[in-house]
C-alpha cells in the first residue's frame, strides 16, 4: 500500500513534468534562441525563380518521370528521400519551394530553421539572356546572405536547367554573369534605405542585419563565388530530357558526408 | 465555350488538363491564374464559384479541402452570363465526377503515406490512380461534349420555336452537327486573335457570324447549370449518340450513386477533446473550436486599427485554412490559429513584385537616345490632404540625392496657397544638405531655386489644366537639362469627391509617370480601405497605383492596421514607411516587424 504523501508526490512530479514539456514546446516560438532549429533532419532545398522547373525537377527526382506541373503555391516535401545510388542508404528531406515572390520570406525562414542543410539546389533557366539575370541574382543574393551566416556556409548548386534549348547558355557563363550582377546588387543595397528596425527585438535584429552585410562584403574587386564559405558549383542539365546525372552526382557527394 | 479546364494541387502537380480545342494544354495560362491568385486576395464572390479575371481571360475556380485541390476553368474574358453559367456547370460536373470516382480517397491515402513507396522512398500523389484519372478524363470529355450539344440544341429549339416534345429529326441532327463544327472553327479564330498570333481583322465577318450564333444559343439558365436536368437530358442523348451512349449512362449512374454516399458523415467527440484543444494538441479543428478564438483575434485586429471587413476576411481565411486540419502535438487551437493568422498577414503584406527602384532608375539612365539624352524617371505623389505628400517627397528626394542622382522637384500643386513656397523651403534645405556652400535664397546657373543637383520647377497657381501643362514642361525640361529623376507633388484631394478625383486620370495619361505613389497616413483608420480603393480607381482601367508610402508610423505605435487595410483593398505593395520628422526618416517596410506589432 502506498501512503498518501507518496501518491501526492508522484502526482505533483507528473504534473510538473507535463508542465515543463508544454512550456518547452510553446516557448519555442516565444523565446528566441531557446530552440533555434525546427527542422533537424538532413535537408536539401530546391529553390529558384518561378518557371525554372523546380517542381518538375522535384518530380523527376522522386518519381523518375517527368510530370506536368503548374506554378506551386506550397512546398513539395519528400521526407526520408533516398537516392538509389548512395551507398549507406542515406535518407534526407527534399523540399521544393515555390518561386513566387510572396513565398520568399518562407523560403529564407526554412533555410534558417534547418540545422542540417546539406545543400541548396538553385534552379536557373539557362535560356535567359545573361544581361537579364537581375532577379535571379537578387534571389541568390538573399539566399546567400542567410546561408553565409553559418560557420561553413551552405553548398549551392546552380542547376542550369533547360540545357536542351539551343539558346541555353553554358553554366560557366551564367556563373560569371551572376557574380557581376551580385556585385551590382551589393552596391545598390549599400545605398538603399534600411528596413525599419524592430523595436521590440531591436538589438537582436540589428546584429543580424549587420552580419548579413558584413558576411558578403568582399574586397573592391567585386563579388566572387570562390571567396565565400559555401561551395558554389554550376552544372547544366535538363529536366525535360531527363538529363540530370550531374546534379544527382552533386547531391550524392553532399549526402555522403 | 470554355477554353481550358485543369485540376491541380497547390504544390503544383497538374493532375488533369483539358483543352477544349483539342490543342496542347497550355500550362502558361494556368500559371497566370495561380500567380494572380497568389497576389490578390479574393474578396466578393457574386457567382457560385469565385472568379479571377485578367485582361484577356477569366478563371473560375473551386478549391476543395480534403485533399487540397484546385479545379479551374478558364474562358474568354467577357461579361457574358452565358459563359459564366457554362463554366459554372463545368466546375459542378467536374467536382462530382472527381468525387464519384474515388480519386480523393486515393490521393489522401498517398499523402498520408499509405501504400508502397518507390526506390526513392516516395509515393507520388496520384500513385495508383492513373486509371481513374484517365477515366475521369474520358468521362469529363464525353459529358462536356454532351453539355455543349445540349445547350446548342436548346438554343436551336428556342429560336426556331420548336416544341420540346418534337423528336429531333435526322435532318435536324445533321444541321446541328454542321452548326457545331462551324461554331468550333469560329471560336478557334477568336482564340487566335486573343493570343495575338493572328490579327483579329482576318476573322471579322466570321466573328460577327459567331455573335449571331451566340445569340441564338440558349439563355443562361437553360444551359444546364442544374445537373439534375442535365442528367435527365443526358439519358435521352445517350440514345441518340451512337458513340458515347454506353459511357454516358455509366457516368450518370456513377453520379447518382455518389449522391447517396456523400450524405452522412458522423462527427464523434472524443472524451479528451478539452485537453486536446488546450494542451495536448493533435486535435481535428472544428468550427466551434475556432469561433471563440477567432472572435478574440478579430477584436485584437480591430483594436489595432484594422478595418472590420478586413478583419473578417482574415478570420475567414484562417478558418478556411484550419477547419478540418489537425493541430500539432502539444499545441493549442489558440496557438495554431495565431500562427495561421500570422501567415495570412505576412502573405498580404509581402509584395508580389520585387521593386528595386535604384536598379530601374539606373536602367533608364543608361538608355540614351541618339542625342545622348535620357528620359527622366518620373514619380508622382498623390494622396488625401495633409497626409504628408510634400514631406515624403522630400525624403525620397534626399535618398535619391544621396545616391548621386540629379533630382527635379515639380510643384504640381497649383491649388493650395503656399504649396509652392513649401516646396521651395524643402529644395533649399536639400540643396544645403548636398552642398554646404549653398547660400539659401540664391538661384542656380539656370536661374532656378536650388543648385546643380536639386532644383524646383514651378509654374505658379491655377486650374487643373495648368497642372498637366507644368508636368509636361517639367519632363521636357528635365530631359534637356540632364536630370535623372523627376518628383511631382500634386494637390491633396478628398477621395470621395469625384470633381477633385477626375483630373487625376488626365494627369496620369498626360504626364504618364513611371511610378504613381500614394501617401497614406497610419493614423487614418477604417477609412483607409476606401481611400486606397478610390485612389487606385481614379487613374482609369489602364493605370493603377504603383506603391504606397505609409507616413506617420511613429505616431501610432503598434496600431498599424492601416497598412493591412490599404494593401488588402488594392493588393498594391507598401514600399516605404515614414517614421519621423527628418529627411532620413524613411524606411523600407519590414513585414516581420509589422506582423509582430499587429499580433502583439
Amino acid at each position: 500500500m502506498l501512503s498518501t504523501p507518496i501518491l501526492l508526490a508522484c502526482i505533483i512530479v507528473m504534473i510538473s513534468a507535463a508542465f515543463v514539456l508544454i512550456v518547452q514546446k510553446t516557448s519555442a516560438n516565444v523565446i528566441p534562441g531557446a530552440s533555434k532549429y525546427t527542422n533537424r533532419a538532413p535537408t536539401f532545398i530546391i529553390a529558384g525563380l518561378p518557371q525554372t522547373g523546380k517542381t518538375a525537377l522535384f518530380n523527376l527526382l522522386t518519381t523518375d518521370s517527368v510530370k506536368p506541373s503548374v506554378m506551386s503555391q506550397e512546398p513539395n516535401v519528400a521526407e526520408d528521400y533516398m537516392l538509389p545510388t548512395s551507398h549507406k542508404n542515406f535518407k534526407f528531406k527534399l523540399i521544393d519551394f515555390p518561386g513566387h515572390d510572396k513565398f520568399r520570406s518562407e523560403l529564407l525562414q526554412t533555410i534558417k530553421d534547418s540545422s542540417q542543410l546539406k545543400g541548396l539546389i538553385y534552379v536557373i533557366d539557362s535560356t535567359i539572356n545573361p544581361k537579364e539575370l537581375v532577379s535571379t541574382a537578387e534571389l541568390l543574393y538573399e539566399i546567400l546572405s542567410v546561408t553565409e551566416l553559418r560557420p561553413d556556409g551552405v553548398d549551392i548548386l546552380l542547376a542550369c536547367n533547360k540545357s536542351e534549348s539551343f539558346v541555353a547558355r553554358p553554366p560557366s557563363k551564367i556563373k560569371g554573369a551572376l557574380e557581376k550582377e551580385i556585385t551590382e546588387i551589393m552596391k545598390r543595397k549599400a545605398k538603399s534605405l534600411k528596413a525599419n528596425s524592430k523595436k521590440s527585438l531591436s538589438d537582436d535584429a540589428n546584429d543580424d542585419d549587420d552580419d548579413e552585410v558584413a558576411v558578403l562584403q568582399q574586397n573592391s574587386a567585386g563579388f566572387e563565388f570562390d571567396r565565400i564559405d559555401g561551395n558554389v558549383d554550376a552544372k547544366e542539365g535538363s529536366v525535360l530530357k531527363n538529363d540530370i546525372d550531374k546534379w544527382e552526382c552533386w547531391i550524392d557527394e553532399r549526402a555522403m558526408n | 465555350m470554355i477554353d481550358q479546364f485543369a485540376v491541380f494541387t497547390p504544390a503544383g502537380n497538374l493532375l488533369y488538363g483539358y483543352n477544349s480545342l483539342n490543342k496542347k494544354f497550355s500550362e502558361t495560362q494556368i500559371n497566370r491564374f495561380v500567380s494572380e491568385f497568389i497576389s490578390q486576395p479574393v474578396k466578393d464572390v457574386t457567382s457560385k464559384f469565385p472568379i479571377i479575371s485578367t485582361s484577356d481571360t477569366s478563371y473560375m475556380y473551386h478549391e476543395t479541402k480534403q485533399p487540397h485541390l484546385f479545379l479551374v476553368v478558364s474562358f474568354a474574358s467577357s461579361e457574358s452570363i452565358q459563359l459564366t453559367a457554362e463554366a459554372e456547370s463545368v466546375v459542378v460536373l467536374a467536382t462530382k465526377l472527381w468525387e464519384s470516382l474515388g480519386l480523393n480517397e486515393v490521393i489522401l491515402d498517398n499523402i498520408s503515406g499509405k501504400g508502397k513507396k518507390n526506390v526513392h522512398n516516395f509515393r507520388f500523389i496520384t500513385e495508383g490512380a492513373s486509371d481513374q484519372i484517365s477515366k475521369f478524363g474520358s468521362y469529363f470529355e464525353v459529358k462536356y461534349d454532351e453539355m455543349k450539344k445540349t445547350s446548342q440544341q436548346k438554343g436551336k429549339k428556342h429560336t426556331a420555336n420548336y416544341n420540346k416534345q418534337v423528336p429531333v429529326s435526322a435532318a435536324n441532327k445533321g444541321k446541328q452537327s454542321s452548326k457545331g463544327k462551324k461554331e468550333n472553327s469560329q471560336i478557334k479564330a477568336r482564340k487566335w486573335g486573343r493570343d495575338g498570333l493572328l490579327e483579329e481583322t482576318a476573322a471579322m465577318d466570321e466573328s460577327l457570324d459567331f455573335s449571331e450564333g451566340n445569340r441564338t444559343a440558349s439563355p443562361p439558365i437553360a444551359i444546364g447549370s442544374d445537373l439534375e436536368s442535365d442528367m435527365r437530358n443526358g439519358s435521352q442523348f445517350g440514345k441518340q449518340n451512337d458513340k458515347g451512349e454506353f459511357l454516358i449512362n455509366e457516368i450518370d449512374e456513377l453520379l447518382a450513386s455518389n449522391k447517396e454516399k456523400s450524405k452522412a458523415k458522423p462527427t464523434t467527440s472524443s472524451p479528451f477533446s478539452f485537453l486536446q484543444k488546450h494542451i495536448l494538441g493533435n486535435k481535428t479543428i472544428s468550427e466551434e473550436d475556432l469561433k471563440t478564438v477567432l472572435d478574440s483575434l478579430k477584436q485584437k485586429l480591430i483594436s489595432k486599427n484594422v478595418a472590420p471587413e478586413v478583419a473578417d476576411h482574415l478570420c475567414n481565411q484562417v478558418s478556411k485554412d484550419l477547419i478540418g486540419s489537425k493541430t500539432e502535438n502539444w499545441t493549442s487551437v489558440d496557438q495554431t490559429a495565431r500562427e495561421s493568422l500570422q501567415k495570412c498577414l505576412s502573405s498580404i503584406l509581402t509584395p508580389s513584385v520585387s521593386v528595386d527602384l535604384l536598379h530601374e532608375i539606373q536602367k533608364r539612365i543608361n538608355k540614351k537616345d541618339s542625342s545622348g539624352l535620357n528620359d527622366p524617371y518620373v514619380f508622382s505623389v498623390v494622396g488625401v490632404n495633409g497626409v504628408g505628400k510634400s514631406t515624403n517627397l522630400s525624403k525620397l528626394a534626399f535618398w535619391l540625392l544621396k545616391n548621386n542622382l540629379k533630382v527635379l522637384i515639380v510643384a504640381c500643386d497649383t491649388f493650395r496657397s503656399g504649396a509652392v513656397e513649401q516646396l521651395r523651403v524643402h529644395v533649399e534645405n536639400l540643396a544645403q544638405l548636398t552642398d554646404h556652400n549653398h547660400v539659401r535664397g540664391t538661384k542656380n546657373r539656370r536661374g532656378k531655386t536650388g543648385n546643380e543637383y536639386v532644383e524646383l520647377f514651378e509654374g505658379g497657381y491655377g486650374g487643373s489644366n495648368l497642372v498637366t501643362k507644368i508636368a509636361k514642361q517639367a519632363i521636357k525640361y528635365a530631359k534637356t537639362e540632364h536630370f535623372d529623376v523627376v518628383l511631382m507633388d500634386t494637390a491633396g484631394r478628398r477621395h470621395n469627391d469625384a470633381t477633385l478625383m477626375s483630373p487625376l486620370k488626365s494627369f496620369a495619361e498626360q504626364a504618364n509617370p513611371d511610378k504613381i505613389i500614394m501617401v497614406g497616413e497610419a493614423l487614418v483608420g477604417t477609412d483607409s480601405v476606401q481611400q486606397a480603393h478610390n485612389f487606385n480607381q481614379a487613374f482609369g482601367k489602364e493605370r493603377n497605383l504603383d506603391f504606397f508610402i505609409i507616413s506617420k508610423c511613429d505616431t501610432v505605435g503598434e496600431l498599424l492596421g492601416t497598412m493591412v487595410n490599404m494593401v488588402y483593398a488594392t493588393s498594391i505593395p507598401i514600399l516605404f514607411i515614414g517614421v519621423g520628422q527628418t529627411y532620413t526618416d524613411l524606411r523600407t517596410l519590414s513585414v516581420e516587424w509589422a506582423v509582430n506589432s499587429l499580433l502583439s
